[in-house]
């Protein structure tokens, strides 16, 4: 059985005092290297999870462990998503004045890279993603599939071991679609990433070689 | 070439997105700066001014009463002066500012006619005037101003003077003055016996004694030969005297006030930004960037502004300078020659004022939840 790299024990989030309840106690383990989509309904807490997975919140409840230690506690939480963590969002969030090649470089801006090797990095990734074409455009000049391709690129620059994406396919039509799962999949079989895909998408949680449904903040 | 991204391109890219408003910041501090730069630059070469003037006349000390503009030292204290084993000449002086016409006024000295301090200027038209006689030295920028010839006449507090000649002096502060015998300065303020000042040359060290030790002990011997006077190095005299500290504590006050003025103008600048980007924020939290990188790119977009401002305040201020140097009204008292330090100053203040007014946003961007920064709309 392989290591487990992500473990969740106990997990709750609530709101407002408790009033909410977004996450009622999830317990989950993730092995290195596993594709897992999560599906739900909305308000089944899927979006709260990967939230905490990605250590962009903090649980209210319950513990988040990498590679056995606790997140926040024994890896900062800063850290956790500059080193290990990369992000893909439904709204590709790119920012708008920088061009293709200056926003993968974003988040290797005060790190390790100096400013020769974050450039190759950027252009080496962009390269893999096939639009090596568009480094010098904005987002605004690309098109929806080539702006996800620019965000795939950039969750990739720290060479995270967690990919984690929000709905990724939620705003391309179904060509574009296709070529991001291609190029999902096939970073987790060349590069043996951990994947986390949060979809409503049938179709995507069902290729996916381990589904987790969510309902009422608990997995199903 | 591809671009590489550093912390000042991205900054300078935030900036720019949004011209008008980053324009009109740089207009505000620029304000300030050049305020500042005019202003202080101003006093400075006033002082600067003052200092040349003792230089050129080679003055070591002043011997004043307490106030540098009370005419209240007893003329015979230069008996005394002189006998002092460290003073090889002492002379008196009187200083006034004194109105030459309905829009001219000018520094009046009342000098000795065997005055040591004839030794900073050049006459180049007429001659040196006479003790006892009403007669007038003009500078050759006042004589200029007042179209003044050797032989012309001067009314100065209702008296007439025969100008006697032009000098060339080493400062705009004797270049825009003019000079009487004193005993005729003491007749125009009815201060029969009394100067402004001693001027005092001092003998050369003895061998074996520094300069600046020779100067303490001669401070020291005049003031205890002549109790309730003051003996002040020229150097001192010229940057501390009262007219020189006002100028200053002026030039502080108004440019203080302009920069604050600046300093708010980027303080609103950075905090609309960070609320405008409150989602960027948030995405570059997700991206793993820490408090202290999210702080460090707004602060470095205050800094870019404070700089580029202050750059464009340091121009307008050593333009206003150049242009106070010309001006009839100013041009007696100040130079166009700028102080290296000025600029330096001027550009640290900048780049201080806008690292002061990004502080408080940097904060609140950097203390942004990245889930809350993230759902901002």
């Amino acid at each position: 059985m392989t290591e487990p790299i992500l473990e969740v024990r106990g997990l709750r989030r609530s709101y407002e005092g408790g009033r909410i309840q977004a996450l009622r106690g999830v317990d989950l383990s993730i092995a290195a290297g596993e594709y897992i989509a999560i599906s739900g309904p909305s308000g089944s807490g899927k979006s709260t999870l990967l939230q905490l997975l990605g250590g962009l919140d903090s649980p209210s409840e319950g513990e988040i462990l990498l590679h056995g230690k606790p997140l926040g506690k024994a890896i900062g939480l800063d850290t956790y998503r500059a080193q290990h963590v990369g992000f893909i969002f439904q709204a590709f969030h790119l920012m708008p004045t920088l061009t293709a090649l200056e926003n993968v470089q974003v988040p290797m801006l005060g790190c390790t890279f100096n400013g020769f090797n974050r450039l190759k990095r950027a252009e080496e990734l962009l390269g893999v993603m096939g639009i090596d074409y568009c480094v010098r455009q904005y987002p605004n000049q690309l098109s929806a599939g080539e702006r996800q391709r620019v965000a795939i690129a950039r969750a990739l620059a720290n060479n995270p071991e967690i990919l984690l994406a929000d709905e990724p396919t939620g705003n391309l039509d179904s060509e574009n679609t296709a070529r991001i799962m291609d190029v999902l999949h096939k970073l987790h079989t060349e590069r043996g990433m951990t994947m986390i895909i949060v979809t409503h998408e049938n179709e995507i949680a069902q290729a996916a070689p381990r589904h987790i449904r969510m309902r009422d903040g608990r997995i199903a | 070439m591809a671009a590489q991204l550093t912390f000042a391109r991205f900054a300078w890219k935030n900036l720019w997105r949004r011209r008008l408003r980053t324009l009109l910041t740089l207009g505000g501090i620029g304000m300030g700066i050049g305020a500042f730069v005019g202003l202080v630059g101003f006093s400075r070469s006033f002082a600067r001014e003052w200092l040349r003037m003792y230089q050129s006349g080679g003055t070591d000390i002043a011997v004043v009463q307490q106030t540098f503009l009370n005419t209240s030292v007893d003329e015979a204290a230069g008996d005394t002066l002189r006998k002092l084993p460290t003073v090889a000449r002492a002379t008196p002086m009187i200083l006034n500012l004194m109105d030459l016409t309905p829009e001219v006024n000018a520094l009046a000295y009342g000098w000795k006619a065997d005055s040591f301090e004839f030794d900073g200027l050049k006459i180049v038209a007429g001659r040196k005037f006479e003790d006892g006689k009403p007669e007038a030295l003009l500078g050759e920028l006042i004589a200029s101003s007042l179209h003044k010839q050797p032989g012309d006449t001067i009314e100065i507090q209702g008296e007439k003077f025969t100008v006697c000649g032009i000098y060339h002096g080493g400062s705009a502060l004797e270049a825009g003055a003019v000079i009487l015998p004193i005993d005729q300065m003491q007749k125009l303020g009815s201060l029969q016996g009394k100067v402004t000042a001693f001027h005092v040359r001092l003998k050369p060290p003895p061998p074996g004694e520094s300069p600046e030790h020779f100067l303490a002990r001669a401070q020291h011997e005049i003031e205890t030969a002549l109790p309730g006077l003051r003996a002040v190095p020229a150097a001192e005299r010229a940057s501390n005297n009262q007219l020189v500290v006002m100028a200053q504590a002026v030039a502080w006050g108004t440019s203080s006030i302009a920069l604050l003025i600046g300093i708010l103008g980027i303080a609103n600048t950075m905090a609309m930004s960070v609320f405008e980007r409150t989602r960027e924020i948030g995405i570059l939290r997700a991206l793993g960037w820490g408090q202290w990188r999210v702080i460090c790119l707004i602060q470095a977009e205050a800094a870019v502004l404070g700089l580029a401002g202050g750059m464009v305040g340091l121009a307008a201020g050593w333009a206003a300078l150049r242009v106070l140097a010309r001006l009839p009204q100013t041009e007696t008292i100040v130079s166009a020659s700028f102080s290296w330090m000025l600029p330096i100053e001027a550009l640290a203040i900048a780049v201080l004022a806008g690292l002061a007014a990004g502080a408080l946003p940097a904060w609140r961007g950097a203390h942004l939840s990245p889930v809350e920064a993230l759902r901002h709309d």
